[in-house]
């Protein structure tokens, strides 16, 4: 029952998240888009880095995320953790997605290729269909315990395979393609430091206070149907006594 | 004590089912043949070609083949509601964790015994020197496959569209075994030195050793109720 | 002492509710019986005392042990005879039996599995697969396995569906000797002659709720 009190405190501040998320969006944006200078190597181009790279690092976060709350779930077995499991699951599948394509925008520019097999796409790649086959795990179930329960067993897998997985793609594409193209192009000097900053912690309040709405919005909705239940059996209790 | 027996209990029931039954290893041979026959029609290969290439058809045959016969270990408890029964055994589930891993992994490994020769005999393979590293190559991919096939076996057999749902849900996650094997075994099979592939087998022995932990603790979660 | 005490049980699939509020408590001795019409939720009532379903809301003890908590210790104390046999096509009686006790952490003694095969009269066939037994013959082999086992409580899901006379009659005398051995017996039926002779209470499910009515009132017909 804790965990509802420090729920219901922090849903208090809901809006500063996303009244903050929405100010540092707007600052990063202005100071990525037109207050910074051109890259020296890539010029214009590097400006969807301001956009690329928090979507990756709040994606990966969401994943974390994911991972804690479907461990709390299995230990504590509280229906609102795993409504906190299943908006994330969602959340974290747009943003893995909006990475991966924005990398791949950002990599026909640069590598002139939409698709090349570097190791954070391809993890990226495999963390995506991770998430879409948690997603569907989910709704192949009939129980809602086990539903939480099998999605929470995933999602635990799939958190200790990623670095496995990183680095085994890293390690087989140098092998292959020996470094003709390196994302480590990029040297961060302080002026797109700067703006990065602000897009990264703007992004993090976004999907913070997105994952709040969304956890909401689960939890009312089984509260929904549980009552429609119970009303529905009352319902045929009192037909089948006449 | 009583753990080891209910391990040693349910690996001789599957034995013993399958002895008579010979369900699943026939079927996975024939699946396995006609992923090669496929595969051999798709690529026009001479010599040099098939070296290059052989390692991932040979993976990617034992993986769906494999997939058959995880699918039908659990799969096989659905009649007459024999998981019920698994479910109620008042012990720690581990142990049948441990006996289906041990029954799966060694289907795998016969079937996967019984086609190297046909990949060897159709496309003109040389292996005679690395048969012992091959051998050590397949028991430690095929480990870690079974380790957390079985584990994704027991949970979606309890699901619907079940059949899809384990490839979907198994195949991503065994990215690190299926690379690493490919690569293991193109090594071998090209006779490079063991150096240069030695990571591949450490890669895929810690990944046997993580995930075979892992999935026994969540075993329990997976027969829960 | 009380066998199953039932605190508020209820289960919903969805916004579908299967069970409302069961409260129910059975003394040691006592044999209970669920009847009810189809779809009532008896099955799904004693899969969650059995341990194979965890109810929405609510809670039971059994034998003083939680039963949402202590699941493990419960089960070692009980046999639950369900719709599926629990058997493997592929094994003969012998195995079948064998294999289930052991993984009870019992070992029955091979005159102990012949007694109990002759007991419910299929003796004369241990060496046959299971595969090949009629749904009769399945059944009466549960119920020798629950005979070995010789649980504390045993629950029984429709017994008397595809047993004969002969079989009826086993089951019955079976489940008298639990009840004078001090052991505890629920079963759901719709049958009420062939439950009657050996129940000490009866209770009927409707629509999810449990009403208990009075052995006697099972004698008259229109109960449903």
């Amino acid at each position: 029952m804790t965990i509802h009190r420090v729920i219901r405190k922090v849903q208090r501040f809901q809006g500063w998240f996303g009244g903050g998320g929405a100010l540092c969006l707007g600052v990063g944006l202005y100071l990525g888009l037109i207050g910074s200078p051109p890259d020296y190597y890539q010029g214009e181009v590097v400006r969807i880095m301001y956009i690329h790279v928090p979507l990756a690092h709040t994606s990966l976060v969401a994943y974390t995320v994911l991972a804690i709350g479907s461990l709390w779930y299995l230990w504590k077995r509280d229906p609102i953790v795993d409504n906190m499991c299943q908006a994330v699951a969602a959340l974290s599948a747009v943003f893995t997605s909006l990475a991966l394509g924005t990398g791949m925008i950002w990599g026909k520019p640069t590598w002139d290729t939409w698709w090349t097999w570097d190791a954070r796409l391809t993890s990226f790649m495999v963390l995506l269909l991770i998430l879409i086959g948690y997603l569907m795990l989910r709704t192949f179930v009939d129980d809602h315990e086990k539903e939480a329960r099998y999605g929470a067993i995933l999602a635990i897998i799939g958190f200790v395979d990623l670095p496995i997985i990183h680095f085994s793609v890293e390690w087989w594409r140098t092998l292959h393609q020996p470094q003709s193209i390196s994302m480590r192009g990029v040297s961060i000097s302080s002026g797109l430091l700067v703006p990065l900053v602000f897009m990264s912690v703007g992004m993090s309040l976004l999907f913070s206070y997105m994952l709040m709405i969304r956890t909401q919005l689960l939890y009312l909705d089984r509260l929904l149907h549980a009552k429609k239940g119970r009303i529905l059996s009352q319902f045929h209790l009192s037909k089948s006594d006449l | 004590m009583t753990s080891f027996n209910v391990i040693r209990w349910i690996v001789w029931k599957d034995f013993v089912t399958e002895l008579r039954s010979r369900e699943t290893i026939s079927s996975m041979v024939f699946f396995a043949l006609i992923v090669i026959l496929i595969f051999s029609f798709s690529f026009s290969m001479d010599q040099q070609a098939a070296r290059e290439v052989i390692a991932g058809i040979m993976w990617v045959a034992f993986a769906f083949t494999g997939i058959i016969g995880l699918g039908k270990s659990f799969s096989t408890e659905l009649q007459n509601d024999c998981l019920e029964a698994l479910q109620m055994v008042p012990e720690a589930k581990g142990a049948i964790y441990l006996g289906k891993v041990a029954a799966n992994f060694a289907f795998m490994f016969v079937v996967e015994i019984l086609l190297f020769p046909m990949f060897v005999i159709l496309f003109n393979l040389e292996v005679v020197e690395e048969i012992s590293l091959l051998l050590l190559i397949f028991f430690l991919a095929t480990l870690g496959l079974s380790a957390i096939g079985t584990l994704f076996s027991a949970l979606t057999v309890q699901i619907r569209a079940r059949e899809v749902m384990l490839p979907i849900l198994l195949l991503p996650l065994v990215v690190p075994v299926m690379i690493a094997a490919v690569e293991a075994t193109k090594g071998a099979l090209n006779g490079d030195p063991l150096a240069m592939y030695e990571q591949w087998l450490k890669l895929l022995a810690v990944y046997d050793v993580v995930f075979t932990v892992v999935s026994f603790w969540l075993f329990e979660f997976v027969m829960d109720t | 002492m009380i066998a199953l005490s039932c605190h508020g049980i209820g289960k919903s699939y969805g916004h579908f509710q299967v069970l409302h509020d069961i409260n129910l408590t059975i003394v040691e001795g006592e044999c209970f019986a669920l009847f009810g019409p189809n779809g009532a939720g008896k099955t799904t009532l004693l899969k969650i005392l059995a341990t194979l379903q965890r109810p929405s809301t609510g809670y039971y003890e059994m034998l003083g042990m939680h039963g949402l908590k202590d699941k493990d210790a419960i089960r070692a104390d009980l046999i639950f005879l369900a719709h599926g046999t629990h058997l493997y096509d592929e094994l003969n009686a012998k195995e079948n039996l064998a294999f289930a006790l052991a993984l009870r952490g019992q070992r029955p003694t091979d005159r102990d599995m012949k007694r109990a095969l002759d007991r419910v009269a299929i003796g004369a066939f241990v060496d046959m697969k299971i595969r090949h037994y009629s749904a009769g013959m399945k059944k009466r082999l549960a119920l020798a396995k629950a005979m070995l086992a010789k649980p504390k409580i045993l629950l029984l899901d429709e017994p008397f569906t595809a047993l004969d006379t002969a079989g009826t009659d086993i089951l019955r005398e079976y489940v008298r000797e639990r009840l004078s051995e001090n052991g505890t017996v629920l079963l759901s039926t719709h049958d009420q002659d062939k439950t009657r002779p050996i129940v000490s209470r009866a209770g009927i499910l409707r629509h999810g709720a449990l009403q208990e009515v009075s052995v006697e009132a099972l004698k008259s017909d229109d109960l449903f």
